[in-house]
Order: C-alpha cells, then structure tokens, then sequence
C-alpha cells in the first residue's frame, strides 16, 4: 500500500468533507485575515467566528490571558450581526474553494431559529454550526448545560433550515451525553465538542480577575485530555459523526481524536501560535493512517480499545 | 486577501545594548522583504510556555550578505517577562517562528508641516525604519514606488524618554539619521527631567502646533498625557499602540481597543486596524477602558 491508496475523506451526514482538518470557530476570524498565507483550500473546512443575530461590541479588554500551555479567553461574541455576515462576509467566504460551515448563537430559541432560518437560502453554506455552549454572553445559562433546553433549540432550528446542522457542545456539565442524545433527537446531523472550559485567572495584588469579562473560557493543550474524554464517551452514546476539538496543534493530536471517535476535528487556539497548521496537518494525515495500514480515515474512527 | 507570512528563521545576532535591552537579527526573506515602518511581526519558540507568539515592532532592515536573501530583519526588545527572557538565550545559528508583516504601519500618517515622534521607553523601535525612509538611506516593502514619506529631515524631531540613562537604547542609529534628537529621563540622568511628554508641551506651545503632526509610542498613560498634550495645543496626533496580541493578523478578536463612532463606541482590532491609529478616534487614548 503506498499513500496514494489512502483516501482522507470522511462523511458529516450529507457534507462531504475532501479530509477531516476544520478550523474552529473564534480561531480563524473571517479567514480572510489569514487567506494567502495560510492554504485554506487544502483543508476540509472554516468556521468563521460566531454570528449573532443582532450586532454585539463584545466583551471590555483585556479579552485574553495566557495560562500554562492554555489561553483563557473571554472575546463576547464580538460580531457585526448576520445581515453583516451575508452582506460582507459570506461573498468573500463563497469564493475559498472549501467548505464553509457557518457558526450561529441567540439569545433565544427564537433568534437559533431565525438565524438558521436567513442562511438556509443562501449559497455558500455547507452547514451550520450551532453554538450552544458558549460561556461568555449568556449570564451563566448556556443551552448546553441541559438536556431540555438543547431539545428544544435544536429541534427550532430543524424547522427552519435543510442544511446539516452541527450542534457545538459545552465541557461545563456533569456529563456531555443527556446533551448530545438530545441534539440527536431534535435532529442534529453532527456534534462537534469541546467549546471552551470556564475559567477564572486572578491577578491577586490588584485583587482583580484578570480578563475585563471576569471568567472566561480556557482552550488550547492544557484541555486536551477533557475534550478527548468527552469525545470518547459522546461517540459511544449517539449514533452520528461527532467532531473532535480542544487542543489539537500535531497530528498525533489529530490521530488520537480519531482513534477516541472523532470523524473530524477542528484546530482552535493552534491557529492563533502557528498559522499554517491545519493545512501542514493536512499534508501529514496521510502518513499516519499508512503507518498504521489504514486505507481511510472512518477506519480508525473510534478503535480505542479501553 | 491577507499579504504576511509565516517563515522559520535562523538568529544571526542577539546582543545587549543597553539596560535589559537586546536587538536581535534575523535571517528572514519573506517579512524583510515585505515589511515597512510602523509594522510589526509575531515571534514564537518552539514550546508550549509560553504558548503564544509576541508582536515586535520593525527596527529595521540591514544589508546582510550571509543571509539567505543578503537581508538580516531586526527588532529590539525590552525584557519584561516570560518570552522576553527566553529570547535573550538564543545564539546565531538557534532557530525561531515568526509571521508578518502585519498591521497598517506608518504609510496612514497623513500630510503635515512638521513631524514630531515621541517616544516613551522601548517604544521607541518603530521610528527608526521610518527616519531611514525619510532620509532616503531605505527603501522598505515589495514597491519600490510607494509614496515615500515626504518630510524633509529638517522638518522631523524626535523626542525619546525613559527611565534612566541606562535604558536609552540604539541612540548612535537615531542621531546617524540626522534628526533632531530631545531626550528625557525620569531621573533627570540625560536630558529633561521628567517624563517625555513634557517638553513635547513646551516645545508646542512655542510653535503654531497646527503645523505639526505628533506620533507617539510608549506606555499607555505616557499616550494618553500625549493625546492630551496635542489636543490642548492644537496639533494632530498618531498613536502607535502596544496592547497585548494573541495572533497579531485578526483570527482571535483579542487586541481591541476602543474608538469613537457615530453612535458611541466599537472595538477595533489593533493588529488590523492599526497599531497607528488617529488619537481622535481612540475613546481614552486607547486605554479601551471607556464605554463599558
Ligand atoms: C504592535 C506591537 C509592537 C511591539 N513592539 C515591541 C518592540 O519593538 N520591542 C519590545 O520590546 N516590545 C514590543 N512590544 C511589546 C511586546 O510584545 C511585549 O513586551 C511582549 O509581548 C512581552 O512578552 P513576555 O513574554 O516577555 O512578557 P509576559 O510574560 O507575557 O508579560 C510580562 C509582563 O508584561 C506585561 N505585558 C505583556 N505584554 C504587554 C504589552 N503589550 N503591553 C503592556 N504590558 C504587557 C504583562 O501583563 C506582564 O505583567 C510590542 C507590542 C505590540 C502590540
Ligand atoms: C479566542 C477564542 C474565541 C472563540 N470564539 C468562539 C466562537 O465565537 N464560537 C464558538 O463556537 N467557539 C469559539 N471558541 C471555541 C473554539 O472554537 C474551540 O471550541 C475551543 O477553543 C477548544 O479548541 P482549542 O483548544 O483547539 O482552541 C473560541 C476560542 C477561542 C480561544
Ligand atoms: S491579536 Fe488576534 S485579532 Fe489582533
């Protein structure tokens, strides 16, 4: 076998993805920023930053910290709106030659549904991604944390869109799996998980927190081993494609999202200290499936042997 | 579309020039080549902490024939904490990641009778490449016939403060540039006593300020005594702003900074949208605290 023999495609419901590498959203921009530096043809997709219904300033700075081999961040869903995005962003993003999954948040079921409901007609769009779990902006309720509430967004949003849905799922729960069974049911075509792990840095002398927002959310390395746990036992419980995130920057990162039962994954805070790694990623995934004989990716999704 | 790269370079010199104060040269060919005054670059290790890279200003470009390219991209910095203190271990030959030319640089000053910089400690190291443009001695960036600024070097003074003597980095590549050079320190060991901004008041209040375009970069409330200063007088004022970046090219909305808009305030990105930006549309000197 040699790698020409290796197909790295990998199925998200009805979006066919040309390999398993996506950017995370909040970690990208718009990907117009990093377009001619960063090859993001070669990758299987971009999810552009959170989009809201209504234009949000976001949150006071200073907006990030650095933590040991993590970032804690608290950005607020700093977003011109969706009639913005379709307007200005979604035109640039049409013209990419990669899939563009575009990522959506509201305040209520209501705003999920019209959100879904605006890109539904357009072009451009893969699918969606709803952000269930982002622990900046909803005042300690996030839809996520409970099974319920996720029900009802996901099945609302359903109603309103024929595109894949991809429903982003919160570490901050006692256990990821009531949450993702329900998305399931409500007709989710995908869970993608982790969003960020709430945290708090305090810079003691002042006696202060040190993000402007107070708490925040910590990403990058430092999560690793929460998110693969949590990607190992949503994989088990549904019976879609579940999309790995939290810490990936190798591809051995990459292979043990897999091998933990990602079908895909996304590259988040990476992006952010090494601008070119999804597409190097990419370019080595081939070599990892042929030094373990696999032919494809859906082989090795979920082989972890406890 | 975005016009900065990502390159791996080899360090050709890192030395001391003055009170935890280092510049180091890079064997770079794409951010040399590319990257004019008043832009910036991210550098990274190879390692997880610190995980993210840190933005440094451009000094300057150098002639170097043992470089890949015969260019050698230098950056001075100030040692101030984790990445910082690494830096100063690396030898020629170590290797480092960088990304830029990123931010919009010096080419948005707009027009003016005289040009003043002010600089407040390590901030400092943009103004160099932008006196060698004025001088004619550099040309930066890919086309050559980009409008060159157009200050004679009679009409440009530059007024450079820091704590103490020791600190005042680089001085014998500043005054080779021929301008007029006014220097301050905090205790009074050169120059003005006092803080840099002083005698950058004084000196307008001598002159019809409406002629002079001020450019200022330093600590934040070095900035905003500066916007103050130029407001006060009537002089125009640039800021070139230092806040913290997580990706320097606009992926993590962290670097924002508040500005004025019609009806109110919106963050901007510091690494997109400036770092020099018109003192008049930053809300607070750009301390973004405003507006909460
Ligand atoms: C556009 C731009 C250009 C810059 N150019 C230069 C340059 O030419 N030379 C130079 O020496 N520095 C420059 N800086 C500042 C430089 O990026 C920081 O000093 C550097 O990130 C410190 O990294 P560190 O790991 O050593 O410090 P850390 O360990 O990250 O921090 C140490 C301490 O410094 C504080 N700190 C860190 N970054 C900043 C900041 N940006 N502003 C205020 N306080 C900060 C932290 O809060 C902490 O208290 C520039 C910054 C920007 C945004
Ligand atoms: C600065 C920053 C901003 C983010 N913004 C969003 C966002 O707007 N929407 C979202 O769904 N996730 C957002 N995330 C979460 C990431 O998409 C990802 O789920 C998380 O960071 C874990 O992956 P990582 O460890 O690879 O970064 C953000 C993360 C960071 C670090
Ligand atoms: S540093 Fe990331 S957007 Fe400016």
């Amino acid at each position: 076998m040699s790698q020409a023999d290796i197909t790295l495609e990998v199925a998200i419901g009805t979006l066919k993805l040309q390999n398993p590498i996506l950017l995370a959203s909040g970690t990208c921009g718009y990907v117009h920023e990093m377009v001619g530096a960063v090859e993001v043809e070669q990758l299987g997709g971009v999810i552009p930053k959170t989009v809201t219904l209504h234009p949000r300033k976001g949150n006071p700075p200073p907006r990030t910290v650095e933590t040991p081999c993590g970032l804690l961040n608290s950005i607020g869903l700093d977003n011109d709106g969706i009639d913005h995005f379709i307007e200005h962003h979604l035109p640039a993003l049409r013209g990419l030659r990669t899939n563009v999954i575009v990522n959506v948040a509201g305040k209520s079921v209501a705003e999920f549904a019209e959100l879904c409901r605006r890109l539904d007609g357009q072009t451009g769009v893969a699918a969606i991604e709803l952000n269930l779990s982002c622990p900046n902006v909803s005042g300690g309720i996030d839809y996520a944390i409970d099974p319920a509430c996720t029900r009802e967004v996901v099945s609302a949003c359903r109603g309103s869109t024929r595109l894949p849905l991809i429903a982003k799922l919160t570490p901050n729960v006692t256990d990821p799996r009531p949450i993702a069974v329900a998305a399931v049911e409500a007709g989710a075509d995908a869970i993608s998980l982790i969003n960020t792990v709430l945290g708090l840095a305090v810079d003691w002398r002042r006696r202060k927190p040190r993000l402007g927002a107070g708490l925040g959310g910590l990403s990058g390395p430092a999560i690793k081993p929460i998110a693969l746990r949590c990607v190992w036992q949503v994989a088990r419980a549904v019976d879609c494609p579940v999309i790995g995130i939290g810490g990936i920057r190798t591809i051995d990162d990459v292979m043990e999202f897999l091998v933990a039962g990602a079908r895909a994954v996304q590259i988040g805070t990476a992006n952010f200290f090494d601008p070119t790694v999804g597409p190097r990623l990419v370019g080595q995934l081939r070599g990892a499936l042929e030094s373990i004989g696999a032919r494809t990716v859906a082989e090795v999704v979920g082989t972890l042997r406890l | 579309m975005a016009n900065w790269l990502a390159e791996r370079c080899r360090v050709l010199w890192n030395r001391p020039v003055a009170e935890r104060t280092w510049r180091m040269g890079l064997d770079s060919s794409a951010v040399a080549l590319r990257i004019r005054p008043g832009q910036f670059f991210m550098v990274r290790l190879d390692r997880e902490d610190p995980l993210l890279g840190r933005p440094y200003a451009l000094y300057q470009v150098v002639e170097w024939p043992s470089a890949t390219l015969g260019k050698a991209l230098e950056f001075v910095y100030l040692v101030v904490g984790r990445q910082t203190a690494l830096l100063t271990e690396l030898r020629p030959g170590d290797e480092l990641d960088i990304w830029g030319p990123l931010g919009n640089g010096f080419d948005v000053l707009p027009d003016s009778q005289e040009l003043w910089l002010v600089a407040g400690g390590i901030g400092q190291t943009p103004f160099l490449a932008l006196l060698q443009e004025i001088t004619g001695a550099r040309a930066y960036g890919l086309s050559p016939d980009r409008a060159r600024p157009r200050w004679p070097i009679g009409s440009v003074r530059m007024f450079y403060g820091a704590r103490s003597a020791r600190y005042l980095a680089c001085l014998g590549d500043f005054k080779s540039t021929g301008v007029r050079l006014s220097l301050a320190t905090d205790d009074g060991s050169v120059g003005y006593a006092g803080p840099v901004t002083e005698p950058v008041a004084a000196e307008l209040a001598r002159v019809d300020a409406s002629e002079v375009l001020v450019v200022g970069c330093g600590p934040e409330p070095m900035l905003r005594r500066l916007a103050d200063v130029c407001r006060e007088r009537g002089a125009r004022c640039f800021l070139s702003l230092e806040t913290p970046m997580a990706c320097g090219y606009g992926a993590c909305f962290s670097c924002v900074v508040s500005v004025r808009t019609g009806d109110g305030h919106d963050y901007r990105r510091v690494c997109v949208d400036g770092p020099v930006f018109d003192a008049e549309w930053l809300v607070e000197g750009g301390s973004g605290k405003a507006g909460q």
